[in-house]
């Protein structure tokens, strides 16, 4: 057999078909449609990607909430205190760290920068968090903190891209798309990857939420705030529910004249698939509505209804886990603090978007903890590299304090999904320049990631152009860090 | 067992059925890549070598001594090989043992080995075949016990033909007069008339612009605009004059360095400078030229040859015959260019086209004295180069003849020699699998092992021998395939083939397969009458929602066409890669971040939002119905029904439409806002909104989004 895919997707292989024919052309066919479970009729395209499939082993997590914070905060302000860089503050950082270094704006020898905001000892646990982050302190043992993250790339794009589909470059399938293709949905009238973006779009655009190679279908819907929650899911002006209920009835009545005419099993899918778009059309909206909520639950996430914010994406975010949705992937714009003026400085910008973030990301752990779902609901939160121990001063300018991008060394924390939590994993060195212990790559969380799910990375593959690709590359070996697993 | 879809050769040699079945249970740990043991199953002379245990894994005509053989019957789990997986089929351990006891004979990859003239099946004189392929796709039916499906009726064979060919369904016009049309040769002459169409070269255009990884952006965080759209017009053009396949070739990957270069073929060269751009704050221009390099090697062996390269970059393939070395020396014909990777696209070229004066990024030589050395890449990393390298072609391949020149020249010759055994199957199959829906080598991107062995290896070398020795001609091919009586088939499924063919992969009917994301824009389009058959020119804005285009750093605007240019073809869509057009990406249109040789169809609610919501198709919906107002009711319907399916409604169809239109008229009539809100400040608003939702429900059959 070829070693495709996940053992159980025989709708997929409906789609491609290439696994029946080859094995076929071969005289290995019967073989390789019992080990599949593969009916023939399905063989004709009939495609439901939709359905539930079962990963490689029993995983922790059914769902993932991964909370991206497009640009990457400092992790030297919020997750890493280096009591190092206050007494060094100020003086050029030693050459041993610039060798063959490159930086994407600091030009010049650079000079130190301290931790511009104070630290103190969270929970149980005593992790060591930034005061920025009061609420999420008051969970901290709930947290998996891993300070030892490392990237290969130094620009928004290409990290970001790295980060979620495991390629600096476009063309790869996400993380969600992945999970998606071997997990299905738990929800046939809500897609089973959803994207919530508070502020702008990230760098590297809906590439990052795509299906690369995978079919269309995995990508991950955007839910939008304003306008249609999904695109296209409003009924356009004049034709209200009544109306459109009838047309699709109508639809569906002649499909049904065509199937039995042509014999097509598309055609069954396809009636099948309008009446889930129907279905969609009142589940996404009533999934979408925070006016739902009670106020006691909008006060804990600082959500208001018809707003359009992180709070109010968090709060999207449990209803669509809590209704089934796969993977919700959310971004947050603002966080690339080069310190070039007060809105992408460490001063007041960094402040203020913790002052967003904090107390809904705290509340969704905790809500999730109430809920009984956090067990089940892996949160995972972080930027696409860290930023530099030394200050950036652009253009000579020391007017605000920022950090250029810094892919050595950076932070990022899970929650849930069968982490260890009041855990903190690695350690950099003294400057927290780079990491001096238990370093985690890219690739490395994306293993760890698909495991929680149930999956060997080495084993969700899919075949394109000749190749089997899957999220963690064939290039540098990815581990699974057990020492993050409760 | 369903039918085993073997030719009508007869089984695979049996090297060759050794061979796939190592590949896929052996070579993942024992090949290329890695050599667990030390052991290499890639070739059985390696396999014969002894492994790190000194024992021998195979031994030629000696099935006893052959360690592979008691690994694989191993009832020992820890003993039994292959160690992941199911253990292998009695069937399959037979296999190997008759093949070891052969003297584990080898032969080539079937893909490498040049096709040669196969003996025509002995029904070329059944009168049922018309054209040379139908002989052989009715060998296959008769030796599977089945007989073709009876020939689709006139208007379903225009519809499909036309769809097929040009991308847009038949006008009524065009039907009644090829339905009148009493001459035997009334269908050769409508698919010529398609073929000499203009709108042919937009239809297969599309997939050539997947191939190419055109877009009008560069890509990345920026994702500037790019202007290129003249190589896209160019495209078209070369399609709709027949250029013939190697000239089309050779201009696209070596336009400048022809011995009869001129404006025309520079603008070609585009093809490659489809890449993408970096040009975010800081980075390497070398590592981005280097991405696009290497983008270039991947897309021009996935292109031509249907054989992925890309893991020749960090290893040697682990089931192809391809050597690591051997990707980088391919890659110095694609390294001496001028391009980095740089934010004005230089080298561009100033360009006078029928929609005026533009520019197009160009390929173009460096001078001899600055020629880069190429060097093989350690695991493929920038930073580990050793050797270096002579830009060369694999051994295992075709030869490079002597008096080519060593460049990109040189390249596109080897490409499109006579000897070489992949372009011409490759470039048929995909034009077998663009009309019949699965190519006769189903994995059209793959010929490599790993890769479906062909349905019908002897149709396909006779159409890849003719078509490469009649001149490379893609209308001739396609016009072959469209006459022919496997195509004309009904696409009804009935009777034994469902059994015994379920997936149909010997034709025993025409595939019904649903429109490409073009082709249902289009359509609904042209159905309604708002179709604009302006060809070319810069890429236009159709509607789209609010709020797709907030790309950071980049302050470009969706401004939305104005005119005609809101209905142009959607291959004339502006292409952002960040944000494509979101109603075609739903459709399975691709990102062409990179080269996709094949989309694949999906069918989901999502589609059906598009189609039922998209304000482009309702404007279409509402054109639709506006066209036929003045009619009674039922002859309103009925006339919505016959532009966009060409045939009358059935009396079942006839009443759906009927009891739509009454319920949706009572509606409208109870609530008038609603009514203008669709229909505007007409005479009879509700009418007209009514016979809107009728066609919003025509617009949405599986019929009309189906090629029949």
């Amino acid at each position: 057999m070829p070693p495709v895919m996940p053992h159980d997707l025989p709708s997929l292989h409906a789609i491609t078909r290439r696994q029946f024919l080859g094995a076929g052309s071969l005289g290995l066919g019967a073989l390789a449609l019992s080990e599949l479970g593969v009916a023939a009729p399905l063989m004709d395209g009939a495609i439901d990607p939709a359905a539930v499939r079962s990963p490689h082993f029993a995983g922790r997590a059914k769902s993932v909430i991964y909370v991206h914070l497009a640009g990457s905060p400092s992790q030297l302000e919020l997750y890493d205190h280096k009591p190092e860089l206050a007494r060094l503050h100020g003086t050029p950082c030693p050459d041993e760290y610039l060798k063959g270094e490159r930086f994407a704006f600091i030009k010049g020898h650079p000079e130190l920068l301290r931790p511009l905001h104070g630290f103190g000892k969270r929970g149980q646990s005593g992790m060591e968090l930034g005061d920025l982050l009061p609420n999420l302190g008051g969970v901290a043992d709930e947290l998996c903190l891993v300070r030892s993250m490392h990237t290969s790339q130094f620009n928004h794009a290409p990290a970001q891209l790295l980060l979620h589909t495991g390629e600096p470059r476009f063309g790869s399938p996400s993380m969600g798309a992945w999970v998606t293709y071997g997990l299905g949905c738990d929800n046939r009238n809500l897609p089973a990857f959803v994207v919530l973006v508070s502020g702008q779009t990230p760098d590297a655009g809906k590439g990052i939420w795509g299906s690369g190679y995978l079919p269309g279908v995995f990508q991950g819907v955007q839910c939008r705030t304003s306008g249609d929650p999904v695109l296209f899911l409003n009924d356009p002006k004049g034709f209200d529910r009544t109306g459109r209920a009838a047309i699709i009835a109508s639809v569906n009545d002649l499909n049904r004249i065509t199937a039995e005419r042509s014999g097509d099993p598309e055609t069954a899918t396809r009636i099948a698939q309008y009446e889930l778009a129907h279905r969609m059309q009142l589940a996404a909206p009533e999934a979408m509505e925070l006016a739902r909520e009670d106020a006691a639950t909008l006060e804990l996430y600082g959500a208001e209804p018809g707003a359009s914010s992180f709070a109010n994406n968090c709060l999207l975010a449990r209803r669509l886990v809590e209704r089934g949705v796969r993977y919700v992937q959310l971004f947050d714009w603002g966080w690339d603090g080069h310190g070039t003026n007060p809105t992408d400085d460490l001063v007041h910008q960094l402040p203020a978007k913790c002052g967003q973030v904090d107390r809904p990301l705290a509340a969704l752990i905790a809500d999730l903890r109430r809920l009984g779902l956090l067990d089940q609901t892996l949160i995972v939160c972080g930027g696409e590299f860290g930023r530099t121990p030394v200050a950036e001063f652009r253009d000579g300018k020391r007017d605000f304090l920022g950090r250029d991008h810094h892919p050595h060394a950076f932070s990022i924390w899970m929650a849930g999904g069968g982490t260890r939590g009041g855990h903190v994993h690695g350690e950099t060195d003294e400057l927290g320049y780079r990491i001096a212990r238990d370093p985690v790559s890219v690739r490395d969380l994306q293993a760890t990631i698909l495991h929680l799910l149930g999956f060997d990375h080495q084993r969700l593959t899919y075949r394109h152009n000749g190749l089997d690709h899957r999220l963690t590359g064939v290039q540098e070996p990815a581990r699974v860090v057990k020492e993050l697993l409760a | 067992m369903v039918v085993c879809c073997v030719g009508a050769d007869g089984a695979l040699p049996i090297a060759e059925q050794a061979r796939r079945l190592i590949a896929e249970r052996c070579l993942k740990c024992h090949g290329g890549v890695r050599e667990r043991g030390q052991l290499n199953l890639h070739g059985a002379e390696r396999a014969s070598r002894p492994a790190a245990s000194g024992i021998r894994a195979i031994v030629p005509g000696d099935p006893a001594a052959s360690e592979l053989l008691r690994r694989i019957a191993a009832s020992d789990p820890d003993d039994r090989m292959p160690p992941d997986g199911p253990a292998l089929t009695q069937a399959e351990r037979e296999l190997l043992h008759a093949w070891i006891a052969a003297g584990a004979p080898e032969s080539p990859h079937w893909s490498f080995v040049a096709p040669v003239a196969p003996n025509r099946p002995p029904e070329t004189a059944d009168p049922w075949c018309r054209q040379p392929i139908d002989g052989f796709i009715l060998n296959g039916l008769h030796q599977a016990g089945l007989e073709p499906s009876p020939e689709a009726d006139r208007a379903t064979l225009l519809r499909r033909a036309s769809l097929d060919l040009i991308g847009l369904p038949p006008t009524e016009a065009e039907l009644a007069a090829f339905a009148t049309d009493g001459a035997p040769d009334a269908y050769e002459r409508a698919v010529d008339r398609l073929l000499a169409s203009p709108h042919y070269g937009e239809r297969w255009a599309a997939p050539w612009l997947d191939i190419a990884r055109y877009a009008d952006t560069q890509g990345y965080e920026k994702d500037g605009h790019r202007t290129i759209w003249a190589w896209r017009d160019w495209v078209i053009e070369a399609l709709n004059a027949n250029m013939s396949f190697d000239r089309f070739t050779r201009e696209q990957l070596a336009g400048d360095l022809l011995p009869d270069a001129g404006e025309r073929t520079r603008v070609a060269t585009a093809f490659h400078r489809n890449t993408l751009n970096n040009t975010e704050g800081g980075t390497d221009n070398e590592e981005f030229r280097m991405a696009s390099v290497m983008d270039r090697v991947a897309t021009t062996w996935n292109t031509w040859m249907g054989l992925s390269m890309q893991c020749a970059q960090c290893h040697s393939h682990p089931y192809d015959d391809l050597a690591h070395a051997d990707y980088y020396r391919f890659m110095d014909f694609l390294n001496q260019q001028v391009d980095a990777d740089t934010d004005d696209e230089a080298p561009n070229m100033a360009v006078t086209t029928a929609h005026g004066a533009t520019s197009v990024p160009v390929l173009q030589e460096l001078p001899a004295d600055q020629r880069r050395t190429t060097h093989r890449l350690d695991r493929g990393a920038l930073t580990s180069p050793a050797e270096a390298v002579e830009a060369g072609t694999p051994a295992a391949l075709h030869t490079f003849d002597a008096d080519w020149p060593r460049d990109r020249r040189g390249m596109a010759e080897w490409l499109v020699a006579p000897s070489n055994p992949l372009t011409a199957r490759v470039i048929v199959n995909r034009a077998w699998e663009s009309l019949f829906g699965t190519g006769l080598v189903a994995t059209s991107d793959d010929f490599g092992v790993m890769g479906d062995a062909p349905s019908n290896p002897a149709l396909l070398d006779d159409l890849a021998i003719r078509f490469r020795d009649g001149g490379w001609d893609m209308k001739r091919l396609l016009r072959e395939l469209v006459l022919s009586s496997t195509y004309r088939q009904s696409s009804v499924r009935a009777g034994a083939g469902i059994e015994r063919d379920p997936s149909n992969r010997l034709l025993w009917h025409a595939p019904r397969r649903r429109l490409d994301a073009e082709a249902i824009r289009d359509s609904a389009l042209l159905v309604s009458g708002l179709l604009s058959r302006t060809m070319g020119g810069p890429p236009v804005m159709p509607p789209q929602p609010d709020g797709i285009w907030n790309v950071v750093y980049n302050g470009s605007q969706w401004t939305t066409s104005e005119g005609e240019n809101r209905y142009r073809r959607a291959i004339y869509t502006f292409w952002r890669r960040s944000a494509p057009y979101p109603s075609l990406m739903t459709l399975d249109a691709v990102d062409r971040a990179t080269c996709t040789v094949r989309r694949v169809k999906t069918n989901t609610p999502l589609a059906a939002l598009v189609t039922l919501n998209d304000p482009a198709f309702v404007e279409c919906a509402v054109a639709l119905a506006r066209s036929v107002d003045g009619l009674d009711p039922t002859v309103a319907t009925d006339a919505m029904w016959h532009r966009a399916l060409l045939r009358a409604p059935l009396e079942t169809e006839r009443a759906v439409l009927r009891s739509l239109f009454e319920s949706e008229l009572a509606r409208y009539l109870a609530t008038p806002t609603d009514a203008t809100a669709v229909a505007g400040e007409g005479a009879e608003p509700a009418r007209l909104a009514a016979l809107t939702s009728v066609a919003n429900a025509i617009l949405n059959t599986d019929e009309f989004l189906c090629r029949p």
